[in-house]
């Protein structure tokens, strides 16, 4: 049996709504007069991926994808209040999948219910589908580059193991 | 005023606490329901707690209704922050006895302002 | 052009002057950034630019824009709390008393910015009354059209309606729409929406039962705080309440006001015999 092809991201979420997303998780989380300026720049450096997924009517992930350098300085703003003395790859994996949860969480909100979030996870972007499905904004922080993606998966729902109860 | 943070992400615990702490609060942390659970069994009955909603092992609202249901634990408020952010989940959360429902992203004078509706806000701050 | 020390200097002491509020060194790139939409929006080049044209022509109302885009990211619900836990304890149930049943209760949200404070006053009252729809009308006015049309609108963000907004009331009364909150038609529908310019001669309205005149007084000199006071007082009725930001009073200033403690806070009264 093949799977039903999902319906496109694109008829729910477009780049502006991304992006005004973003603009509300920098602003509050990353630091008062942190902007993402919606311009592509190009990537000089190997880049790092966070993302959640999210299960429901469109099975898909929302990513974060920055130079490792970019990541270090967003986990440095996001824990500028209380900065470990050393930041470990472990705090740089838990805070660019914290802001890949709240941009999921906030993009989840506008697509079909129910729907439920993954548990965050960090490492090689997983596979795009179809070129249709998907919705990206190219943008730039401090002057680097820094790409949120939202992509649809293979019609089949993943079991995740954090499932939210019905 | 003491404070429980329970996050699955320590970034997030870290933002929390250090806010409450701004405001006051003694905070200690838990990275998921059943931890936080622990804390409270071992005695440490916070004035408030913030719970994440989606976190591993046991979940922000399984610990909700677990204190809730928990005479003992009366005194908790429960304050969901979460990035979970439609209509249905914060109804879900209130009926299982969330007292107030944060939505993530959220800045420190959000924080306050929900302190402030809970009653929680040290004397001196409001003023 | 960036902004210089001169520029910052001046918006560091008015924003102290106006709202106590420090504004540390090293805090230029938060004015650049909170002031230049304000600056684009008028067609000037930078921040810099912005504070020129207000040093060399001050107006009360664009000094007001530039403190409140650096002291507040989000106008609160229930902002200080106190003047709407009077509203629904003592001033609502003594004007149901006073009035038949079929007389209109006006209320008029004279600042109203974005609108937080109209539909506060809106939730409270369709909370407290069975037929509020009926019975209370919500007049919201502000000097900005901008600000008009946002409090018309009633759309809200994320990080707004996080803003002091009670969850239960969030879910009541609000919709999403993408990725904002709109009020219920049902709630909209009670507040009217107008430009007012509190400075100049006021539009035929009310008379007002209550109105609520909160942080607008503190930007302006003597003279023009008593002009408002009377104009105001010329809208209300005899046995009015208003409610004044928790820095402002009427004493001292104009003396045909009673101040009457209500819980923590304080409202205003018209003098009997004026």
């Amino acid at each position: 049996m093949s799977a039903p092809v999902q319906e496109a991201i694109t008829t729910m979420v477009d780049a502006a709504t991304v992006q005004s997303i973003a603009d509300d998780v920098w602003t509050s989380l990353v630091g008062d007069g942190e902007v993402l300026v919606p311009l592509p720049v190009p990537a000089t450096e190997v880049t790092v991926s966070a993302w959640v997924q999210i299960t429901g009517p469109w099975c898909g992930a929302v990513v974060v994808t920055c130079e490792e350098a970019t990541a270090v300085a967003l986990t440095e703003c996001l824990l500028r209040a209380r900065p470990p003395a050393v930041i470990e790859p472990e705090d740089v994996d838990d805070a660019l999948g914290e802001l890949a949860n709240v941009l999921g969480g906030n993009v989840k909100s506008l697509l079909r219910e129910p729907s439920s979030l993954g548990l965050p996870q960090t490492g090689p972007i997983p596979p795009a589908f179809r070129p249709d499905d998907l919705c990206r904004v190219d943008a730039q922080w401090r002057g680097q580059s820094l790409t949120i993606i939202v992509q649809g998966a293979i019609g089949t729902p993943h079991t995740e193991r954090n499932e939210v109860p019905q | 005023m003491r404070a429980l943070v329970i996050d699955d992400s320590r970034a997030m615990r870290r933002i929390v606490g250090s806010i409450l702490e701004d405001f006051g609060y003694e905070t200690r942390q838990a990275g998921d329901g059943q931890q936080a659970l622990d804390v409270l069994e071992e005695g440490y009955l916070p004035d408030l707690a913030c719970v994440d909603w989606n976190m591993p092992v046991m979940d922000g609202l399984q610990f909700v209704s677990a204190v809730r249901s928990n005479p003992a634990y009366r005194q908790v408020t429960l304050m969901m922050v979460t990035t979970e952010s439609e209509t249905n989940r914060i109804v879900r959360a209130l009926a299982a006895g969330a007292h107030e429902y944060m939505i993530k992203p959220f800045t420190a004078d959000a924080m306050r302002d929900k302190l402030a509706l809970l009653g929680l806000l040290p004397v001196e701050m409001c003023l | 052009m960036t902004l210089t020390a001169t520029s910052f200097d001046w918006v560091r002491q008015l924003v102290h002057k106006e709202s106590a509020i420090v504004l540390q060194p090293g805090k230029e790139y938060l004015v650049e950034a909170r002031l230049l939409p304000m600056a684009q929006q008028r067609g000037l080049s930078g921040v810099s630019e912005l504070v020129e044209s207000v040093r060399g022509r001050p107006d009360a109302a664009t000094t007001r824009r530039i403190v409140e885009a650096l002291t507040t990211n989000e106008t609160s619900w229930f902002r200080d709390g106190d003047p709407f836990t009077a509203l629904t304890g003592t001033v609502l149930p003594a004007l149901v008393a006073a009035r038949r049943p079929e007389e209109r209760l006006n209320i008029w949200s004279a600042a109203c910015s974005s609108g937080q404070e109209p539909y506060t006053i809106a939730m409270l009252v369709s909370d407290a009354l069975p037929d509020a729809a009926r019975r209370v009308s919500i007049t919201a006015t502000d000097l900005s059209r901008e600000m008009v049309e946002r409090t018309r609108a009633g759309r809200f963000s994320q990080l707004e309606v996080n803003r002091g907004l009670p969850a239960s009331m969030l879910v009541r009364h609000f919709t999403r729409a993408g990725n904002e909150w709109e009020i219920s038609p049902a709630l909209r529908r009670t507040v009217t929406v107008a430009e007012c310019n509190l400075a100049a001669p006021l539009p035929r309205m009310g008379p007002f039962d209550v109105v609520y005149l909160r942080n607008v007084l503190i930007y302006f000199d003597l003279a023009t705080k008593q002009a408002i006071l009377r104009r105001v007082a010329a809208l209300m009725r005899p046995d009015g309440w208003l409610f004044l930001g928790g820095a402002e009073t009427t004493l001292g200033v104009d003396d045909n006001w009673e101040r009457v403690v209500l819980g923590r806070g304080s409202a205003y009264r018209p003098r009997k015999g004026n």
